[in-house]
């Protein structure tokens, strides 16, 4: 081999070499993106608050006794207290990246517990608590203490009064609750409409039907769904399932329901092929064997070949799932955008996915909400890929 | 019950079964047929219902907007002349045209990191390297395309609006040609890779050994044979990429910058694709506005058809290695 040759070759492998590693590159800046931006939001809170703030106005009686608890030692230096009214506050940052004075600590005897719900005056349950963001203190004497001038000229203007008008506070939005429950809600939805088409599509695909010139057009049919577009998926979903929901449900436009509809056809076909994958491995000799003794066709479908072909399924749903979880263009269209407390089968809602996107088509775009919601669908979706290769290596090799 | 069983008599006396077991078998066949019937009648449900919404605007007066102009619907350089709600003057002209330019480009960075990633991951790497290789792709390949979004709106319109910025191009917000491009190949890279690497696998040992045989070097078998041999398979790996990139939406939309008219060439230009457009406006529910996204649909869907089938006729035309 000459030198040149050598030199030559050793090239084309560094070449390759490098290829490769953009690929790596691309996913750890990705993963690297994702969790640098949004791992500080993550907590729990995130998952059970809502997604809109709920505003209070609370007011109060004269005041004849103030708190006198003097400031608990386990407050940051960053927290301003007032000794008088018993409560901390602290400047901070809500999701949206706006500054905002949050509530850290109420004193036991603090006179702000003696609150009540301007708006609502038999609401018992009133109370400010921790964790909630004042808006704004006004008083009747003088200018309103607004949130933009800081927790520390709110407290001051507090404690150099004995009565104040009233107190606006909210709790803090922006969570996920609400887009997280739809995400479960269409999951189910989306398989239970799904599984048992998918299943016995392929059972008759490759169980009944004949080898004929039918069948393969059938066959090229369903094969012909998965190189449609998810977008398409959307219009059709649009066409289709909108008008059908709203004409025989309490529905009016877009909603969870139409989207589960609309994802159900998009997971056909990967149903029916993965479980058809699973079906043709079963040996031939388990359906001549429970057909010699006397079973017939469905009965070895249902006892025989179908609990052989679980795995399959199992792995099917799986993939389903991961779908369902990462899908946006067809849902936009067939669940609509509209960021949603109160889920109901008949009603908009977002799934995680659509909730992204509606975060990153406002303007400002939430460039770090986005990025928790995506932690949280890539470990889901990591997940779901990892147990499907489990399952496919420890089931599908035994048969 | 009696009338059930009454049912059931007649049934057995009109269709000749044997007894209630072959009733059952008949009722569970006839599920089984319904499905597939149902599974395979949503492609035309498809075609049928966004035909009917996108044929609309073209043959109605669209509540006294007047029928849009076909001719000028497909060959015009702005998306709207005039206000929303009061004119007929869509066209996706420039819109097709920039679809096939930024999926073309796109096509053409990734497809060579691609191949050789395949090349890499099926014959070059040691094994253990290449099952972490190939498990980084199906991962790639599982990241939904809204965090790909996401990363391009977070880490690529930045850098792309810098890149500009030092070479004294204002760019608005980094949205452009080279921004939609890259979140493109990104998107289509794992999908080449991982079928370029079955149709390398795919090739038969024999040919590897003759070439090594006659002499070439392993790196001259695999670049100069091998590489030849799975051309055919290559190709597919090309075509469901192109697929893959023409149909992307969400992504696109949110780099792209959903320029009302061009098309726009120049790599800092804002850009749109029939996707992004489909995706803009979603406020309205009714009249025009509403029905034309339709008919966007049906331009996308023609224009995957008629670049697979002219990807598939080249792919013909390329020829093939016979492998066999």
């Amino acid at each position: 081999m000459s030198n040149k040759r050598k030199k030559f070759d050793k090239l084309l492998q560094i070449i390759t070499y490098a290829s490769s590693s953009i690929g790596v590159l691309i996913l750890s800046l990705i993963v690297i993106f994702v969790i640098k931006n949004g791992v500080g939001l993550i907590n729990w809170d995130l998952i059970t608050n809502d997604y809109h703030a709920q505003f209070y106005n609370g007011g109060i009686d004269e005041v004849t006794t103030f708190s006198n608890t003097s400031r608990p030692i386990n407050l940051d230096d960053e927290d301003v207290y007032s000794e008088k009214w018993g409560i901390a506050l602290r400047d901070g940052l809500d999701r949206e990246g706006k500054p905002i004075v949050e509530v850290t600590y109420i004193a036991e005897d603090s006179p702000l517990n003696l609150m009540y719900d301007k708006n609502n005056l038999d609401n018992a349950d009133f109370e400010i608590e921790v964790e909630n963001v004042i808006s704004s203190i006004k008083f009747d004497n003088k200018p309103s203490a607004l949130s933009l001038y800081g927790a520390e000229y709110m407290i001051n203007e507090l404690d150099a009064e004995n009565q104040f008008r009233e107190i606006v506070f909210s709790s803090l939005g922006g969570g996920i609750r609400g887009s997280l429950i739809t995400t479960l809600y269409t999951i189910g939805l989306t398989l239970i409409i799904a599984l048992p088409i998918g299943i016995f599509s392929a059972i008759y695909l490759n169980e009944f039907a004949k080898k004929n010139f039918v069948t393969r057009v059938i066959r090229s049919m369903i094969e012909m769904l998965t190189g449609v577009p998810s977008i398409i998926f959307g219009l059709m979903g649009l066409a289709v399932f909108v008008p059908l929901t709203t004409r025989y449900t309490p529905a009016d436009g877009a909603n969870l329901l139409s989207g589960s509809l609309t994802l159900a056809v998009i997971l056909l076909p990967i149903i029916i092929r993965s479980t058809e994958e699973s079906l043709k491995v079963i040996p031939d000799d388990f359906r001549f064997a429970s057909l010699a003794l006397g079973a017939n066709n469905s009965q070895t479908t249902f006892k025989v070949v179908l609990p052989s072909a679980l795995p399959g399924i199992l792995t099917a749903t799986l993939l389903a799932i991961g779908r369902v979880i990462g899908e946006s263009a067809a849902l936009i269209f067939a669940i609509g955008t509209t960021i949603k407390d109160d889920i109901s089968i008949f009603g908009k809602s977002t799934t995680l996915a659509v909730h992204i996107w509606s975060l990153l088509t406002d303007e400002p775009a939430n460039i770090e909400l986005a990025s928790t919601i995506s932690i949280i669908i890539l470990i889901i979706v990591l997940v779901l890929n990892i147990s499907v290769k489990l399952l496919s290596k420890k089931y599908l090799k035994r048969v | 019950m009696k009338k059930t069983k009454q049912w059931f008599k007649n049934l057995r006396n009109n269709f000749h079964f044997n007894s209630k077991k072959e009733i059952v078998d008949f009722f569970v066949r006839l599920v089984f047929l319904i499905s597939t019937i149902i599974s395979a009648s949503f492609i035309i449900i498809i075609i049928a219902f966004i035909a009917r919404e996108g044929i609309k605007p073209f043959v109605t007066d669209n509540n006294g907007l007047g029928a849009v102009n076909l001719f000028r619907f497909l060959s015009g350089r702005v998306w709207l002349t005039g206000t929303t709600f009061q004119s007929n003057l869509y066209s996706v002209g420039f819109i097709i045209i920039n679809t096939l330019y930024v999926a073309l480009l796109s096509l053409l960075i990734s497809m060579p990191i691609g191949v050789l990633t395949a090349l890499f991951i099926a014959k070059i790497a040691p094994k253990k390297l290449s099952s972490i290789m190939r498990t980084v792709i199906e991962l790639l390949a599982a990241i939904p395309s809204i965090v790909y979004g996401l990363f391009g709106a977070g880490v690529i319109l930045p850098f792309v609006y810098n890149f500009a910025k030092t070479l004294g191009i204002q760019s608005p917000g980094g949205n452009s040609v080279l921004a939609t491009v890259v979140v493109l190949s990104l998107m289509i890279l794992p999908t080449i890779t991982a079928l370029s690497e079955v149709a390398i696998r795919s090739v038969g040992k024999d040919i590897e050994h003759g070439s090594l045989a006659l002499g070439a070097t392993k790196t001259q078998t695999h670049f100069k044979v091998i590489l030849t041999s799975a051309k055919s398979g290559i190709f597919s790996a090309a075509i469901l990429g192109i697929g893959r990139a023409l149909g992307e939406a969400t992504a696109v939309s949110l780099v792209a910058g959903n320029a009302q008219n061009g098309p726009s060439f120049g790599i800092f230009q804002t850009t749109s694709t029939l996707t992004s457009t489909m995706l803009q406006g979603l406020k309205e529910t009714i009249g025009l506005d509403y029905d034309i996204r339709f008919s966007v649909g049906i331009v996308l869907m023609i224009v995957i058809l008629i670049t697979n089938m002219v990807l598939n006729y080249v792919k013909k035309k390329v020829g093939n290695v016979n492998v066999k």
